[in-house]
């Protein structure tokens, strides 16, 4: 596979890391319950089809990219970066 | 020179000038430039290539190319022997050496064909049934009986002496195949300006055009492929590789290949590698791959001399080799018509026809009238006569009559399947397509397009008009401006008319479905009513299309007759799947440089050198080479060593390099917010110039690094993570910082690689770094005391990092300078301390103290551990959220019986421990409903003068002073022992604030 | 003592005992020419998101552009080389002057000197990219990869940042930038990989 980051152009799948969906959204706080952070640690779905996937260039920018990828063909629909996803972050 | 019996006296693409001499099975024979192992024997006369893998029957040439299932040679001798190299294949080159395989005690007489008489146990599926009991035999009878009988080459014992490559390529449109339509396509493209890569597995460029006697612009096909070679040649951004064969397809436009770069000499020039493994990245690729003629499956069709008709026109006009004398034809469609031709033209006779189709056109009965054979419409080969090689021939027509033609070639043309396995790589399960009765690619990955013979096409015309219009098309889409098209060149005619037969059924002797695996009709049908109905299990059962050739002349066949088994259309039984590679790849190719002691990259510290200097054992650890101890002459063994280096340290001073440490370097107005998120303790109130032992979890609250974190400024701290763990924790952070908390003001970077840094130990470690710092610097206990972190100089204005940490428990410091001055460091030091007799240690001594000293490490946190196992419970805070506070609380992680930290020592302290042993209630069995724990770390204390241990234990802390078993089967049994606060040495740490 | 001191406080180059001067290979003309760089500066520059200050910086103190994504800036003396979002490496072809260089940048972002993390080679010569390509994956065609172009990649599995400094008479220059810890390896892999090319070696 390649994926293209947006940072360094289309790069060989060897030069990232995977880590899996990038849908669970971490509870952060003092005021997190246990059960949802147990969810987001342990729970993910499998689907077949399109997934917004968390991948990591550590081989070049060091960006950490939400890649949209379908599961069946490996297409990729889409590549962003993750700190832009969160609401009011700066890009 | 030795005669060569079946040489043409001209024609074909080999050099005559240029005799090759070379040896098959012990025995000289001479060849040409431009043959391959198999053209040259054949025209030596050689009719025997082989044994069969099961029954060990006599077989010889069937192909001319990559799928040849018989003609496996053992290539080379010594260090570079290789096995099942297909003589097809092999380019001829100067006293080349090859060996039969699979026979004892030679080719000709070959004890095991006796297995052919044992022929009703080694059918279908045979290693499932046969052999079953009892199981013990199975090890030391039956396995290396059947190695014996049933196998391939014998690989070469020794380290092979040459070297390999792998490389990567980018292009617009790559040209898999070289044939007539890759060819046009590569042309099309290259004329656009786009980058192009055109491969072929031969190495000779033309494909089947080689094998051919055809005509393009009313002129002999060799003119074309002159002119197409010398303007590609001419086209700077087109890439020209013979010898390269595209075995795989992978996502995105990546394609596997392998160039053979010098297969084709006896050793490989100085420097050069053998081969070299490609990665392909293409925008565009056209597949022109060709197609592989198909054998007819009939009793005794392996026979040597029976071969492919195909084959037969490629190594009478390619090769100039005449493979038999007096031939019959049998065929099913038009192709063998024109072998009929060729074979006349060059002075063999052709005695018969057997064409199964009982409507023959006018021209092929004139044709048949005019070379004096003998035509048998509507008619088959029902049987093949011969010891090992071919000698007549049992046709049996229509009506039943038999005949029987004395031959010694039999040419079978049965159609032929397109090469559409890199198109089934990516799911793309071929179809089947009626009128040409074969399997044409489906669906096709992105950027893949197919031409002529490969998609199905399989005439001159087709081939030249795909190539053209799908090159300009490809460079297009990748966005070159289209050349201006040249008209597609004209052919003479040709007809391809086909009824295919898939089997004949005899009454005399074995019809093959795979020669390579021996598996015939018969085997197909035992599968068949034994319920291994789909294809998939028919080919593992009967392993029908495995092993080198992987089907590429059975597959059909073998699927046709499953069909009729099971009364279904062969669409309907589809076909398995083509899986990468297309052709073997020698697993150097794939490894490139990457072998031996450059298998993966090693990282050495600054103080390498210095450490090798000092007479340093080294120990790999992950990626890094780390000094494990330091022997000196005399020493009787490694822990006399270690030892000494112990004891020199806790009563003067020590020295280890730490610089394979982790370090980041944290910048921003969150940088402390930060390390509270991502640490379990508390980091806002570190003062500037201080150092804090940290600890961070994963998310679901195990342990996941440890190590000492200062704060250098009021928004800058540098992080020390452990050795191991420095790129997974780098990589951790970043994803704190980017995924989870990116409004954080904060900037990271390693500085790992920057920084030398040596641990100076010991109670006169102050008075050796007293002599190394910069004079200005105080760094008196009062001044720099325990923690303590600065920016410092030594060496004259050398800028330097110092730390007051201790791993060992002793007075300790943490000396950094830039890498480059790592190695004046550690000479700086040891001149320094020689007074106090400084002693190097490594990672050993330093295991041993911080055993002592119930310091945690890799072996404790070993991903399976909490803080709070550690003992290190009281360190989480609770005021704050950090990564993995919540999934550290769950039940089972909090329960109070959970093993958890605790020391370890032999009640009779001559007993050693060992590290693994698991802990047992005295007067309990060792069973795993009594285990209680296990050790982890254990070390001989020359302290304590007796061996001392750390390991997580059920209540562990509650019970000090209790005995317990430490088991380990394994090793040495049981050894009591009691347990003991992990802390064995100065318990009160008051050597570390000395 | 200070005499001693001075004597043993010398740095030493991180292709010290790896590199030697000279020529491996077939004979022939070099189709490659590797330099080793041993008194470079190189230093981290990191800003916050939007930060506009670092560019106006750059060209007051070294007179370069900051440059844009996977570029390089470069004069005689220094250059400035993108490496990842808000995140420039700076450098200086001689370490004598940069510290004082990094503290006026200090201001500006976060420094970070990597002069030591990394050895540093010149490769050139018009079998260079065949070298290269045996462990770089990375188009290095001049329409992909021109001259002043950037990556941040690894060859044969070391992580390496790379430019095309320029292109001489013998085809393109490339610097190269490896980890201090890995340049045994580089170097390895370098070497074998351009010894069927002739390649002559030059220490700085």
């Amino acid at each position: 596979m390649r994926i293209a980051c947006p940072h360094c152009g289309l790069r060989d799948v060897q030069e990232f890391v995977y880590l899996g969906d990038a849908a669970p959204q971490r509870p952060d706080g003092l005021a997190a319950t246990e059960a949802a952070m147990f969810e987001y640690v342990y729970l993910r779905d499998n689907p077949r089809g399109l997934l917004e996937e968390l991948w990591y260039h550590g081989v070049g920018c060091r960006a950490w990219l939400v890649v949209r990828r379908d599961t069946l063909t490996h297409a990729i629909e889409y590549v962003g970066l993750a700190k832009s996803r969160k609401a009011g972050a700066a890009a | 020179m030795r005669k060569q019996l079946h040489r043409l006296n001209s024609g074909g693409l080999i050099d005559r000038t240029q005799a090759l001499c070379f040896r098959f099975d012990g025995k000289n024979y001479d060849g040409f430039a431009g043959d391959t192992l198999a053209s040259a024997l054949l025209a030596n006369g050689v009719r025997l290539f082989g044994r069969s893998f099961k029954y060990h029957r006599p077989r010889g040439l069937l192909s001319a190319g990559p799928e040849e299932p018989n003609a496996l040679v053992e290539l080379r001798t010594g260090a570079r022997r290789e096995p099942n190299t297909r003589a097809t294949v092999v380019e001829l080159f100067q006293n080349l050496e090859a060996t039969s395989q699979n026979r004892w005690p030679s080719l000709g007489f070959d004890v095991l064909s006796l297995n052919r008489l044992a022929a009703p146990a080694l059918v279908a599926g045979f290693y499932y049934k046969t052999f079953m009991w009892p199981a013990r035999f199975w090890e030391k009878l039956y396995e290396p009986l059947i190695r014996r009988a049933a196998g391939l080459g014998r690989a070469a014992a020794v380290e092979d002496p040459d070297h390999y490559d792998k490389a990567f390529v980018f292009c617009d449109v790559l040209v898999i195949g070289a044939g007539p339509a890759g060819l046009s396509a590569a042309v099309a493209a290259g004329r656009s300006g786009a980058r192009v890569i055109i491969c072929d597995e031969d190495f000779r460029l033309g494909g089947r055009l080689l094998a051919e006697r055809r005509q393009i612009d009313g002129r002999p096909a060799a003119d074309w492929l002159a002119a197409i070679l010398a303007e590609l040649a001419s086209l700077s951004e087109v890439r020209i590789m013979p010898r390269t064969s595209v075995f795989g397809l992978y996502d995105h436009g990546i394609y596997g290949a392998v160039e053979r770069v010098n297969d084709h000499v006896a050793v490989p020039p100085a420097h050069q590698p053998r081969q070299r493994g490609w990665r392909i990245y293409a925008k565009r690729a056209i597949l022109a791959a060709g197609a592989l003629e198909r054998p007819i499956v009939f009793p005794g069709n392996d026979r040597p001399g029976v071969m492919l008709s195909g084959a037969v026109r490629a190594y009478v006009n390619r090769f100039g080799v005449l493979p038999g004398r007096e031939a019959v034809v049998f065929t099913a469609g038009d192709g063998g018509w024109a072998t009929v031709r060729d074979l006349t033209e060059a002075g063999a006779h052709v005695a018969a026809i057997v064409d199964a189709r009982s409507e023959i056109n006018p021209e092929s009965k004139t044709m048949a009238l005019r070379v004096g054979a003998r035509l048998f419409a509507g008619s088959v080969v029902e049987a093949t006569h011969g010891g090992q090689a071919l000698r007549s021939v049992t046709v049996r027509d229509a009506s039943g009559k038999r005949a029987r033609l004395a031959c010694d070639l039999l040419a079978v043309s049965n159609g032929w399947n397109p090469t559409l396995h890199l198109t089934s790589h990516q799911n793309g399960k071929p179809v089947w397509e009626e009128t040409i009765q074969s399997f044409v690619p489906g669906r096709l990955p992105p950027g893949l397009a197919v031409a002529g013979s490969a998609a199905g096409r399989f005439t001159l015309a087709e081939a030249l008009r795909d190539g053209a219009r799908l090159g300009r098309e490809a460079a297009v889409e990748v966005g070159f401006a289209a050349a201006a098209a040249d008209p597609v060149p004209a052919t003479d005619a040709e007809t391809d008319g086909l009824a295919p037969v898939w089997r004949v059924r005899g009454n005399r002797g074995k019809a093959f479905v795979d020669l390579q695996n021996d598996v015939t009709d018969k085997d197909v049908e035992l599968a068949a009513r034994e319920g291994f109905r789909s294809i998939e299990h028919l080919k593992r059962y009967t392993t029908l299309g495995m092993a080198t050739d992987q089907g590429k002349t059975s597959n059909l066949a073998g699927l046709a007759i499953m069909a009729e088994q099971v009364g279904k259309a062969i669409c309907e039984t589809g076909t398995t799947t083509f899986r990468p590679p297309y052709t073997p790849v020698a697993i150097g190719a794939l490894a490139g440089h990457h072998r031996g002691k450059d298998f993966r990259p090693v990282r050495l510290a600054p103080t390498h050198d210095w450490s090798r200097e000092q007479g340093a054992v080294f120990v790999e650890t992950g990626q890094w080479l780390r000094a494990q101890y330091y022997p000196k002459p005399g020493e009787q063994d490694w822990l006399a060593t270690i030892n000494r280096e112990v004891l020199a340290t806790r009563s003067g001073v020590g020295l280890c390099d730490v610089s394979t440490l982790g370090k980041i370097d944290i910048q921003g107005s969150d940088a402390a917010e930060f390390l509270e998120r991502v640490y379990i303790n508390g980091w806002k109130t570190l003062p500037i110039g201080k150092a804090r032992y940290g600890v961070m979890l994963r998310e679901d609250g195990f342990v996941m690094d440890d190590g000492t974190t200062s704060r250098l400024g009021e928004n800058h701290f540098l992080m020390t993570t452990t050795t191991i763990n420095a790129a997974k924790v780098m990589q951790h952070l970043e994803f704190c910082h980017q995924v989870l908390w990116p409004e954080l003001d904060l900037r990271m970077v390693s500085v790992s690689e920057q920084w030398a840094q040596a641990a100076v130990a010991g109670p006169r470690s102050r008075e050796v770094l007293r002599r190394v710092v910069d004079a200005k610097h105080d760094i008196s206990n009062e001044a720099f005391p325990y923690l303590a972190a600065g920016e410092i100089t030594v060496g004259g204005g050398i800028p330097a990092r110092l730390f007051r940490i201790s791993f060992s428990g002793e007075l300790a410091y943490e000396l950094a300078v830039p890498a480059g001055y790592g190695d004046a460091m550690m000479h700086a030091l040891m001149a320094a301390g020689e007074p106090y007799g400084i002693t190097p240690y490594g990672l050993d001594g330093l295991n041993v103290m911080r055993i002592e000293k119930g310091h945690a490490i890799g072996t404790e946190s070993n991903g399976q551990t909490t803080a709070r196992d550690l003992g290190l419970g009281r360190m989480m805070s609770s005021k704050k959220d950090f990564i993995g506070r919540l999934m550290a609380k769950r039940e089972a992680l909090v329960q109070a019986d959970r093993p958890s930290l605790v020391g370890f020592r032999p009640v009779d302290t001559n007993n050693r421990l060992w590290a693994g042993a698991h802990f047992i209630g005295i007067g309990r069995a060792a069973k795993t409903e009594n285990d209680e724990g296990y050790m982890t770390s254990v070390a001989y204390s020359p302290n304590l003068k007796h061996w001392i241990g750390l390991g997580f234990l059920k209540n562990g802390p509650t019970r000090i002073g209790e005995r317990i078993q430490a088991v380990d089967p394994v090793r040495n049994g049981e050894v009591e022992v009691e347990v003991c606060s992990p802390i064995f040495f100065d318990p009160e740490g008051t050597r570390l604030h000395g | 003592m200070a005499e001693q001191a001075k004597s043993i406080w010398r740095p030493r180059s991180a292709w010290a005992g790896i590199v030697e001067a000279g020529q491996i290979g077939v004979d022939g003309k070099p189709g490659v020419t590797a330099l080793t760089l041993d008194d470079m500066g190189f230093a981290t520059l990191i800003v916050p998101p939007g930060s506009p200050d670092l560019a106006s910086a750059t060209k007051r103190m070294i007179g370069l552009d900051l440059p844009k994504k996977a570029f390089v800036s470069l004069s005689s003396t220094h250059g400035v080389a993108w490496a990842g979002a808000n995140h420039w490496l700076l450098f200086a072809r001689q370490q004598a002057g940069f510290v004082d260089l990094l503290q006026s940048f200090s201001d500006h972002a976060a420094v970070s000197d990597q002069s030591h993390a990394r050895a540093a080679l010149t490769v050139s010569g018009p079998r260079v990219r065949e070298v290269l390509a045996k462990g770089a994956m990375v188009d290095l065609h001049s329409s992909v990869f021109p001259v002043g172009a950037t990556a941040l990649t690894s060859f044969a599995h070391v992580h390496v940042q790379f430019w095309r400094t320029d292109d001489g008479p013998d085809g393109p220059i490339f610097e190269i930038l490896v980890p201090r810890s890995m340049a045994g390896s580089f170097w390895s892999w370098f070497a074998a990989s351009a010894a069927e090319f002739n390649c002559r070696i030059d220490r700085d």
